[in-house]
């Protein structure tokens, strides 16, 4: 996908000019990217800003035609924004997460969606009665769209894009500006949904909370390529080769070194960095010498590890980011 | 007839009859979303009838004895509150704002949504316009003969989609530029001076006249108003008849093209 850009010099001279004769730059938002996703996956589709994940997506829904190459979901070519295509669909932004006049009611938006997808009366009270439940929306139903909060707003909007069961979602920041409880119940309702329907999820979040809970497979992207494309577990043991152990011991023990690197000491708890593999055996003798009090393993934050590839893949273009600790 | 025409004349019926659905539920969802904004809607039906009402004043004075002049402004007055399009405002918005990307993803053509927002707006329009044509009607004692009336019916109908084709033709310059509101104000100047609210085409110079005439302006809103006040008769009221066809049948091919490259365009580059 290239977008041509005009650009010019600063200034007014510059200005002048370019009102004879504009000059433009090409911008790849997305090249080369190519990727299957089976259906009924939840995919997390994950980029730093401007990597190009809003455009494909777009691409995808059918909202952008792109400069070359082809796309294939669900047997349509979405550009061409058949009825068939936009029945089985649904693209959802946090940031505009329902549309419509702010006068109506959520029903008053349910009953137009019935309508426009042509959802019988029983599959329309089925659906609403499951969405309903699922989302907590009973207190919803009956109340001005202007007069709703942002996570109530979000929770309308996938109810309302989901009441005519989409078998494809692309859902873009989900759960930008909610709070605690709203993210939570956001998150439990998408696996809900996809286990429930079989429907594909593709996810794009900077929450890593949303990716965690949710996608298995990752397809990073950087500069409109994509550099990665497999499981999260994947990622994180090859960019972090490494577990932390948590361990509270009675007493100060110096000899805790031999176990691991001592990333945190705080009383008589410590975080110990080890490796992978051997964090099963370190955890045992651990617990065979000392009178442990607690104990804990932990991955490292996928935060980290995300931040981690994409400086990574920015600094060398890399299709695989690199292993923690390899020099790039 | 074959049992595959049949079933195609039905999906073909169901799929107009949920067309037609869907543009009443658009137009009555869109009368309650401006149920918060009557006092906008207020603005704006007082914008429309200012004009008309000037030029009535002004006209009265000029021309004491012509007795077309109020049916004639009253007439163009009712016209401008029933045909009044502000597509700069709400469909240029929708693409400034990239709530037509939501709109390009229902499975409906895109035009329901504009057209419901433009109708529900005029019945907002009437319904707060109504007391100040009442007024004026009763104040100037207007009287029309009903057959005039009636024959005016469909020229205004024409003027109500062509002022919208119009100005939707016009506000999707937005796909292009951010200026929209600019050319649209320039075009509404027109209509104001050359549609006959400023002054009746038949009070213009014959050189002017001829040119308004030629022009899709009078359509919008002079034409309606001059046969229900009986300031044209027989041919000419014909002859105004085809222009107005012709008029709204090039700004229907003219919004078609400006929707279709404007669309191109849109996903071309993104909203």
């Amino acid at each position: 996908m290239t977008y041509r850009v005009p650009v010019r010099p600063a200034g007014l001279a510059a200005a002048a000019r370019s009102l004879i004769h504009r000059r433009y730059r090409d911008v790849h938002a997305v090249q080369d990217a190519s990727f299957e996703i089976p259906a009924g996956s939840i995919v997390g589709f994950l980029g730093r800003n401007g990597a190009g994940k809003t455009t494909t997506m777009k691409i995808l829904s059918g909202l952008l035609h792109p400069t070359s190459g082809s796309v294939d979901v669900l047997g349509h070519v979405p550009w061409r924004r058949h009825n068939d295509y936009l029945r089985r669909i649904a693209l959802i932004r946090g940031s505009q997460p329902l549309g419509g006049a702010p006068e109506l009611t959520v029903l008053d938006s349910f009953r137009y969606q019935q309508v426009l997808y042509d959802i019988g009366e029983d599959d329309f009270d089925r659906n609403l009665g499951e969405l309903a439940e699922l989302l907590d929306l009973d207190g919803l139903l009956q109340r001005q769209v202007r007069a709703l909060s942002l996570g109530e707003r979000m929770r309308a909007g996938l109810a309302l894009s989901l009441l005519y069961r989409p078998a494809v979602l692309f859902l873009d920041e989900p759960t930008i500006g909610l709070d605690v409880t709203a993210t939570a119940t956001v998150r439990r309702f998408i696996a809900a949904y996809s286990q429930q329907t079989g429907a594909t999820v593709l996810l794009t979040s900077h929450y890593m909370a949303d990716v965690e809970s949710l996608c298995p497979r990752l397809i990073l992207i950087d500069d409109g390529r994509i550099r990665y494309d497999g499981s999260r577990d994947r990622l994180t043991a090859t960019l972090a080769p490494t577990k932390l152990v948590r361990v509270s011991i009675p007493g100060l023990h110096s000899e805790l070194a031999e176990f691991g690197d001592i990333v945190e000491r705080d009383g008589d708890t410590c975080v110990l960095r080890v490796g992978r593999a051997e964090v099963a055996t370190t955890t045992g003798r651990l617990l065979n010498r000392f009178d442990v009090a607690d104990l804990s393993v932990q991955e490292p934050p996928l935060e980290s590890i995300m931040d981690q590839a994409f400086r990574a893949m920015h600094a060398d273009g890399s299709a695989t980011p690199a292993p923690a600790g390899e020099s790039r | 007839m074959s049992c595959a025409s049949s079933i195609g004349v039905v999906a073909r019926t169901a799929r107009a009859r949920r067309l037609v659905r869907l543009g009443r539920l658009s137009v009555w969802r869109q009368i309650l979303g401006w149920a918060g904004a009557w006092w906008f809607a207020f603005t704006l039906a007082l914008g429309q009838a200012i004009v008309p009402l000037l030029g009535l004043v002004v006209w009265m004075r000029v021309l004491p004895s012509a007795s077309v002049i109020g049916p004639y402004y009253l007439a163009v007055m009712a016209v401008a509150l029933l045909t009044g399009s502000f597509e700069n405002h709400t469909f240029a918005q929708s693409i400034y704002s990239g709530d037509v990307a939501d709109e390009l993803l229902r499975p409906q053509p895109v035009a329901i949504g504009p057209l419901g927002e433009n109708l529900a707006i005029r019945v907002w329009m009437v319904l707060l316009g109504l007391p100040l044509v009442i007024g004026v009607a009763v104040s100037t004692r207007v009287t029309y003969d009903w057959r005039g009336v009636l024959l005016a019916v469909p020229a205004l109908m024409i003027a109500a989609l062509l002022r919208f084709l119009f100005t939707w033709t016009f506000a999707m310059a937005a796909f292009w530029t951010e200026r929209v509101h600019a050319a649209v104000g320039f075009v509404t100047l027109l209509i104001t001076l050359l549609g006959g609210s400023a002054a009746p085409l038949s009070l213009m110079p014959p050189l002017l006249r001829d040119v308004a005439n030629l022009l899709p302006f009078r359509a919008m809103l002079g034409l309606p108003a001059e046969i229900a006040a009986g300031t044209v008769a027989g041919g000419n009221i014909l002859t105004g008849y085809a222009a107005a066809v012709g008029w709204t049948a090039v700004f229907g091919v003219a919004a078609t093209a400006a929707w279709r490259a404007g669309v191109r365009r849109y996903t071309s580059v993104g909203g």
